[in-house]
């Protein structure tokens, strides 16, 4: 279901800072240059043919999904991708690739809104928003509990107070979550740490036991050539 | 002194501007390498106005940087001492680096790249490898700092992506753009003018990568 970039990629190996959910000057600057080499035909965009292959190659996404990307990014219906376009989906997919999916629609709730509001009514509706979880790492039950939740005019449609709404409590209840996974990783950690620490204490002990024994076992034997000396005198 | 005699020697930009393009940047970045020193002082021009003396295709607008540069009001000993005084400070000589705050608040909202962690080439590394502090000397930082396209070009270099990332860019590039000319050419025909136009920028970008690799080697 999620979306995964091709290791080795040039946007492997782009930064998405963790908690604007942005790339830095330098990476945009890199990206602008990547943009550059890609627009073969000199017009600062991106065809639909150029953009299908771009995503192909370094996404594992279908080619319907792709599709469905395109048109939601080409929200001037000129049937080119720009650079700013561009870029809103580079962040979309290194979101996906750190985890920060939560969080990328927390920080930029109002754009993430502004693309799934595809008839422009300043509300996102329940089938739209179906079609595009994919790409902010939603399953269907969730997408299902959203509007359960936080439909609170009951229209089964979200206006933008709702869809904050949403994004506060989903990135609270990430960190949550996180938190907890962080806990449960310590946990597991100093568990194992103790573990090796008795096997050590345990391989100690035994490595005593059998000192011991060699130290009885010689002394045994040294006590029977004593014995056996002062026989034979 | 030495600093200045190299450039004393230098051949002025219009004397070596022959015709437009590449082939005078080319030979002016020669003739730098060849006479001045690895050294960047603090560039007190934008980088905006900078980079309007080169163009795309490399073209130098020399002209405008001239008549600009006469109307600069020279201050080469402030220049001297605060280049001097950064560069033992921080050790870093680019315009990024030194107004390191206005660098990031330029970017939105930036958060810190971590050491090392996903980006090799363009994270940590370039950033060192920016900020190492090269030779320097007074006599020659007064010099560059009078001569003006000196200035714009270790700018410029400052500024450039490394070639490792050019060339992971342009390698993938390369195998996208080559995917998409099979797709014009089954759906719109060899003879399309988009299909040729594609053709030759894919040729272009081929020997781009040619040259660059025979550099290298």
């Amino acid at each position: 279901m999620g979306i995964k970039l091709k290791q080795g990629s040039f946007l492997w190996y782009l930064y998405l800072d963790k908690i604007y959910c942005l790339l830095s000057l330098r990476n945009v600057k890199a990206l602008v240059e990547y943009f550059h080499i890609l627009d073969a035909h000199h017009k600062d965009t991106l065809n639909d043919v150029l953009f299908y292959h771009f995503l192909h190659h370094v996404t594992n996404l279908k080619s319907r999904q792709i599709k469905i990307v395109f048109d939601m990014m080409d929200w001037m219906c000129v049937g080119e991708i720009g650079f700013d376009q561009f870029y809103v989906l580079v962040c979309i997919l290194l979101s996906h690739q750190n985890h920060l999916e939560q969080q990328f629609m927390y920080r930029h709730s109002r754009p993430v809104f502004d693309l799934l509001d595809l008839d422009g009514e300043l509300n996102i509706d329940a089938a739209n928003f179906h079609m595009y979880r994919f790409l902010f790492g939603l399953k269907k039950q969730d997408l299902r509990d959203l509007f359960h939740d936080f439909d609170i005019t009951g229209d089964r449609r979200l206006n933008y107070k709702e869809f904050k709404l949403y994004t506060i409590f989903s990135t609270d209840k990430s960190r949550e979550t996180q938190k907890v996974v962080e806990e449960e990783e310590e946990k597991e950690k100093e568990q194992e740490k103790e573990k090796e620490k008795e096997k050590g204490s345990e391989k100690e002990k035994g490595k005593e036991e059998e000192k011991d024994k060699w130290k009885a076992l010689l002394m045994k034997r040294l006590q029977t050539n004593i014995v056996s000396q002062k026989n034979a005198q | 002194m030495e600093g200045e005699k190299p450039l004393k020697g230098a051949p002025k930009p219009s004397e070596r501007r022959g015709s437009a393009g590449k082939a005078t940047l080319t030979s002016h970045i020669l003739n730098l390498w060849s006479t001045a020193t690895l050294l960047q002082p603090q560039v007190n021009l934008s980088l905006a106005e900078i980079c309007e003396n080169f163009d795309d295709e490399g073209r130098d607008v020399g002209k405008i940087r001239r008549q600009k540069s006469q109307s600069l009001t020279p201050k080469p000993q402030e220049l001297e001492e605060q280049a001097l005084l950064d560069l033992e400070l921080h050790g870093c000589n680019s315009i990024e680096g030194l107004p390191k705050k206005g660098a990031e608040a330029i970017s939105t909202e930036a958060g810190k790249e971590p050491e090392g962690k996903r980006f090799p080439i363009v994270g940590p590394k370039w950033e060192r490898r920016n900020r190492n502090p090269e030779k320097c000397s007074s006599e020659s930082l007064i010099s560059l700092s009078k001569n003006v396209p000196h200035r714009a070009y270790w700018t410029e270099q400052q500024n450039r992506l490394p070639l490792p990332l050019m060339e992971l860019m342009e390698n993938e590039a390369l195998e996208i753009l080559n995917k998409a000319l099979k797709s014009y050419r089954s759906r719109i025909g060899k003879n399309h003018f988009l299909t040729k136009e594609l053709q030759r920028y894919i040729e272009g970008l081929k020997k781009r990568r040619s040259k660059r690799l025979q550099c290298t080697a």
